[in-house]
């Protein structure tokens, strides 16, 4: 059984290996659902006011860091985009892998959380949507929680990567 | 007279503004891991991975965390961390 992995590979590259139709069919996914960044409930997801109350540091927010924020996420979503052209071919049952350069892994950890944030705003998942088992993929919003689960596997590798890194 | 007390109040307002301190506060939500959330303390706040589970803990049960507490311009800075790494998170001033 080959098991999906997030290793290094040598001092500047990471590798994905292990990755299996579904998750390769998801990843490409993500220009289109990255893409959805600015409609109204992703939005006020990924762009919170600062404060409840504020209205004046809320409007100087949303005016001076919004943007700066808007372009972080882009920017983010670009790069693992443009790393995504690297994906090996798929070969029969055979799982794929993907290399890229260990500096855009940060790149990868904001584009998968937010690919997972706008699902979930915009089809509303809650608790009990995540703790459901069993998809049909017919239905749009089984399968936006099908994808903030394979997205989120992929990122826990990640995270899990980041921090044998900083032992 | 009148004058010099105004501006002897105007002071004091400045100074209880200054000092009461910011608390930083992150909200659960259905979606972040929580080991990203416990990455992210460990990252923006330098804490260890205890007290940053600590935090990601209470987000999680309780619904939020106090994550931090000072100056005002130091929250906005962390706020905007957390923000750049899509966590939920606001300041608001301490009723201490």
């Amino acid at each position: 059984m080959i098991e999906l992995r997030v290793r290094t590979v040598d001092a500047k590259h990471i590798r994905i290996s292990g990755i299996d139709p579904l998750l390769a069919h998801c990843l490409q996914q993500l220009p289109e659902i990255l893409e959805q960044r600015d409609a109204p409930t992703a939005r006020d997801r990924l762009f919170p006011l600062p404060t409840t109350a504020d209205r004046k540091t809320n409007d100087d927010w949303q005016q001076n860091v919004t943007p700066e924020l808007r372009h972080l996420f882009a920017s983010a979503g670009e790069i693992v985009l443009r790393d995504l052209t690297a994906l090996s071919p798929p070969a029969g049952a055979s799982r794929r892998h993907l290399t890229f350069p260990a500096e855009h892994a940060n790149a990868w950890l904001s584009a998968l959380n937010q690919a997972r944030l706008i699902l979930g705003a915009t089809f509303s998942i809650t608790d009990e949507d995540m703790n459901a088992t069993g998809f049909d993929l017919n239905d749009p919003r089984q399968k936006a929680v099908l994808q903030i689960h394979l997205f989120g596997y992929l990122l826990q590798l990640f995270v899990e990567h980041e921090q044998q890194d900083s032992v | 007279m009148a004058d010099t007390g105004t501006v002897i109040i105007e002071k004091t307002k400045t100074k209880e503004t200054l000092d009461t301190p910011w608390n930083v506060i992150v909200l659960n939500d259905p979606i972040n891991l929580m080991s990203y959330v416990t990455m992210v303390f460990q990252r923006v706040f330098g804490y260890a991975r205890e007290r940053a589970e600590r935090h990601m803990l209470e987000v999680h049960h309780k619904g939020r965390s106090l994550v931090w507490s000072g100056g005002r311009e130091q929250a906005e800075h962390y706020v905007h961390q957390l923000h750049s790494y899509q966590l939920l998170a606001h300041m608001e001033k301490s009723e201490a």
